[in-house]
């Protein structure tokens, strides 16, 4: 029996109005039928548990396993010395699957097991006996990188895990020539990215087909090229298939390493699939934040306002273990250098290892620890030169055609226009008694042209299906953010169909084209360039077997495919004589995006991006001067992400962005104490709830800019970075006084507002 | 070693009668021995809402309850929300309001806002706010759900 289709159903996807277009996956999301990583289950499954430090730096004397082994229920105990012991890492080699000889911070990865359920997998945790000697420890990234702090890692003298010095202009003139300097230090504490859904990840061994990690990534394939790396597996025999994800947040760019090769270790000793799965204490204890900083800054002025020149001396805590630390530290060092016209700079940046949880990345990669600093600075400068800080932003921000003075290139530039429209809709020439008015300005790139010379564009490939539809292959992922409608809408203007007629496929690693995955706000400007051109070549493929079938040339025109004589044609009969022609092969387009090369440097100068997207944000706050608490009654953020492709789903970026970048700003970070994370759950680490957000306005400042796909760029990250400066200038302008370290909380503002000397 | 207790309840309108393990929460018996899946376990703590289920048409955390609890009562889940293909109004606008991205938190914060309805048809700002203010969503989508809310009140 063929059951009747609810007409509701199928109407609700229908309408494709493509500004508002949706995927079909919204279905399955309402009705509780989307599996997530921690939904999965596969027939003899085992559950994996990891032992941890409990210790913040301590020798492994010894380990006994022989009791855990003993329990009913256990199938395979693995402890670091019966694994091989060379590091792995992201972007430094420091990590090992198992702690070997030394632990370095309480959470520390011990030993793992894997058992029929999960409470003997927690029973045979706990019968494992470790012997540890303590170390001496370190938790202060400035204390670590003195002469007398404890090393934690031998072949990392001076606890630097990265560092990097760069001047470009003569900082020396610009400080004699200037009339005002100002200077001050800036804290930001670590961010967890806390994505709802826990890291969870089955992985199955195969002899035939190898290793398959069930995990939901943001960059499958990154991950499986290092989990091929550290098993020995060819990388044909790593898969990653990838469930829903329930967020992401840069958190998932490599998610959590441990995880997924002690889930794979676990299976391949036991013989079966085994499933790790963090609870939400792993994950603030053993996950990965984003680096803290401390920010030293001073920036030369001239009384006109023109910025001269500014000097960074930057320390980020990178944890015991790197991950993409000192990615993340490099751009929070120098990408807000380039939205105003600085002609010269120098900075230092450490990053420093301490006995802490390691640290990975976060939306924005740092550009909004450094957007705090660097336009709070920009308003204490304006204060000082009573200057408006609107205009003193105006006076120096970058335009179209400027090369900044890190070499970057900016194209098509909608920041001017952005910072009138912010300080226009939030009343800057009307301001209201008792409130405080602040701006931010930002700049972040679509994608990068020199993280991977090998790999700075995208590809894809558009299948014309046996029944007419469309189906495109990406390695793209898509995680709720919108990417892929907006692939659907991309690939549906090229080829002049409805979106719905599109499905995306990009979760096997296996099957789907290579990427770099969501990360550096590349996916819809260089991913969604691969798909128009896939798409386009798709078309001229559907015309020329078209052409063939009818003997005459045809065209489409409003979803309608005809020749020239004026017969009408579907695009099933074309997909099946294609079909027939080849005995079997179905009409694919190829697309690939290979962006030139860049000038790029040794010294870093150089264009790092196909282009680049901006924003300006404005605030409007008042403070509660008995309390110090900020209250913040509205947010415009305006942007210039070229043309939009989704207004819909561009909101909600804008709304989801700013609510991370208000917890940032106002309460969020991680507490310590000797190492511990003092608030590792989501009820002492709070984040922004329904109660928490002001007022959020969302402003597109559309300039078509020809370097994306029909004339859009990237705005996922970049939607988080002004928060951070917009909020603070307004607390400043409401107190008068600037809080540097952030959260900006009312304990902090009121000692502020008293006046009193008190570090924090 | 694991003790079980036989109880009856009715889960999304389904009169049913099973063991539960005593001291097994009522958001494991859920997911691993109803198998619905659409319950999400974020916290365990009762911090973020995403395991929000209707007991007796009241919203609760299920991962603080106990399975054992649910003996005589009513459970409706994410999964018994829409009858016969029909989605309930308040998950059609969810869709129409792109009030969610990753879609984790949904479940919960679809019943919660059902609960929320049940009770008061035509919810302002304020309620649907305190409301909600246990339902974590970290993709910020809070302003499109008080408006899917409000559209959905409106629609009665």
């Amino acid at each position: 029996m063929i059951l009747k289709t609810p007409e509701k159903f199928t109407r609700q996807f229908g309408k494709a109005e493509s500004k508002g277009y949706q995927s079909p996956e919204v279905w399955s999301k309402v009705t509780g039928k989307a599996v997530y990583g921690i939904d999965l289950t596969l027939p003899g499954m085992l559950h994996g548990k990891i032992l941890r430090s409990p210790f913040p730096h301590a020798r492994i004397k010894q380990v006994d396993t022989r009791a855990a082994e003993a329990l009913p229920g256990v199938r395979a105990v693995l402890t670091g010395a019966e694994l091989e012991n060379r590091p792995f890492g992201i972007a430094v080699e420091d990590e090992l699957p198992l702690a070997a000889d030394k632990v370095r911070y309480i959470g520390d990865e011990v030993a793992a097991v894997a058992a029929v359920d999960l409470q003997t997998a927690e029973r045979a945790i706990k019968a494992i006996k470790v012997e540890y000697e303590e170390l001496p420890a370190v938790y202060d990234p400035v204390e670590a990188l003195k002469d007398e702090a404890p090393l934690l890692h031998d072949n990392f003298p001076g606890n630097i895990a990265w560092q990097r010095e760069v001047e470009r202009g003569s900082l020396s003139a610009a400080f004699t020539e200037a009339d005002l300097v100002v200077e001050e230090r800036f804290t930001v504490p670590a961010i967890h990215p806390a994505y709802l859904e826990p890291i969870a990840c089955i992985a199955v061994n195969d002899p035939y087909t190898g290793i398959t990690l069930h995990t939901a990534l943001q960059s499958p394939d990154a991950v499986r090229e290092i989990v091929a790396r550290v098993l020995k597996y060819p990388l044909s025999k790593v898969n990653i298939n990838g469930p829903v994800m329930g967020g992401g947040f840069g958190g998932r760019v490599y998610g959590n390493l441990k995880v997924y090769i002690l889930s794979a270790l676990l299976a391949i000793k036991s013989g079966s699939p085994v499933k790790i799965q963090l609870t939400r204490e792993e994950e603030f204890t053993a996950g990965r934040p984003m680096i803290a900083a401390v920010i030293k800054m001073k920036m030369a002025v001239r009384s006109d306002g023109t910025i001269l020149g500014r000097e960074a001396d930057i320390i980020t805590d990178n944890g015991a273990y790197s991950a993409q630390a000192p990615w993340v530290s490099k751009t929070l060092s120098e990408r807000n250098d380039s939205v105003y016209r600085i002609p010269a700079i120098k900075t230092r940046v450490r990053l420093a290892y301490t006995n802490k949880v390691p640290t990975g990345q976060y939306r924005a990669y740092g550009n909004q620890a450094a957007n705090f600093a660097t336009e709070s600075l920009i308003d204490i400068a304006a204060k000082k030169l009573d200057l408006d800080p609107l205009e003193l932003r105006l006076k120096n921000c970058v335009r179209e055609g400027d090369t900044t003075v890190h070499g970057l290139q900016i194209g098509k530039c909608g920041l001017a226009e952005c910072l009138q429209a912010a300080a226009k809709e939030i009343g800057w020439d009307r301001k209201k008694a008792g409130r405080g008015y602040g701006l931010s300005a930002a700049i972040h790139a679509n994608g990068s042209l020199v993280f991977d010379k090998n790999f700075r564009g995208a590809s894809a490939l558009v299948r014309l299906e046996l029944d007419g539809r469309i189906t495109i292959f990406t390695g793209e992922q898509d995680y709720g953010q919108g990417t892929h409608a907006a692939f659907a809408q991309i690939a549906a203007r090229a080829l002049d169909v409805s979106p719905v007629q599109v499905t995306v496929e990009s979760k096997q690693t296996k099957t789907a084209p290579f990427s770099t995955g969501a990360l550096a706000m590349r996916q819809t400007t260089v991913g969604g360039k691969a798909i128009q051109l896939a798409a386009e070549d798709l078309r001229e493929k559907i015309f020329k077997a078209a052409a063939e079938l009818v003997g005459e040339p045809v065209a489409m025109e409003n979803e309608v495919l005809r020749s020239i004589s004026g017969q009408e044609l579907e695009l099933a009969e074309v997909a099946y004589h294609y079909h027939s022609a080849t005995s079997g092969l179905r009409m694919t387009g190829e697309g690939k995006f290979v962006p030139a090369e860049s000038d790029y440097d040794e010294s870093g100068y150089g264009n790092i991006s196909l282009t680049y997207s901006f924003a300006s944000h404005a605030v409007e706050a008042e403070i509660d001067q008995a309390t110090g608490e900020l209250i913040i009654h509205r947010l415009v953020a305006v942007h210039d992400s070229g043309r939009i492709v989704n207004h819909l789903t561009a909101r909600g970026q804008v709304y989801g962005g700013a609510a991370q970048g208000f917890g940032m700003s106002c309460f969020e970070g991680y507490l310590f104490d000797q190492g511990r994370v003092a608030n590792a759950s989501l009820a002492d680490y709070k984040i922004p709830t329904a109660l928490d957000l002001p007022q959020i306005d969302p402003l597109f400042i559309e300039i078509e800019d020809p370097a994306g796909p029909y004339g859009s760029k990237g705005l996922g990250e970049i939607v988080m970075v002004p928060v951070l400066g917009a909020v603070a200038n307004a607390a400043a302008d409401a107190a008068g006084v600037h809080v540097t370290d952030l959260p900006l909380t009312a304990e902090k503002i009121y000692q502020a507002l008293a006046g009193w000397e008190c570090e924090l | 070693m694991t003790e079980k207790l036989v109880i009856n309840f009715t889960v999304n309108g389904e009169k049913e009668e099973k063991e539960v393990i005593i001291g097994q929460t009522l958001l494991k018996f859920i997911r691993d021995e109803l198998h619905l899946t659409g319950t999400k376990e974020g916290c365990e703590i009762g911090e973020c809402g995403a395991c929000v289920v209707l007991l007796d048409g009241k919203p609760v955390n299920s991962c603080l309850i106990l399975g054992v609890e649910l003996d005589g009562k009513d459970l409706i889940t994410i999964e018994g929300l829409s009858k016969n293909g029909e989605l309930d109004r308040v998950q059609k606008a969810f869709i129409d309001h792109a009030a969610f991205q990753c879609g984790y938190c949904t479940p919960g914060m679809i019943l919660a806002a059902r609960a929320l309805l049940d009770r008061k048809p035509n919810p302002t700002d304020e309620d649907i706010n305190e409301a909600l203010s246990g339902n974590l969503c970290r993709c910020g989508a809070y302003q499109e759900i008080r408006e899917a809310v409000k559209a959905s009140a409106e629609k009665k």
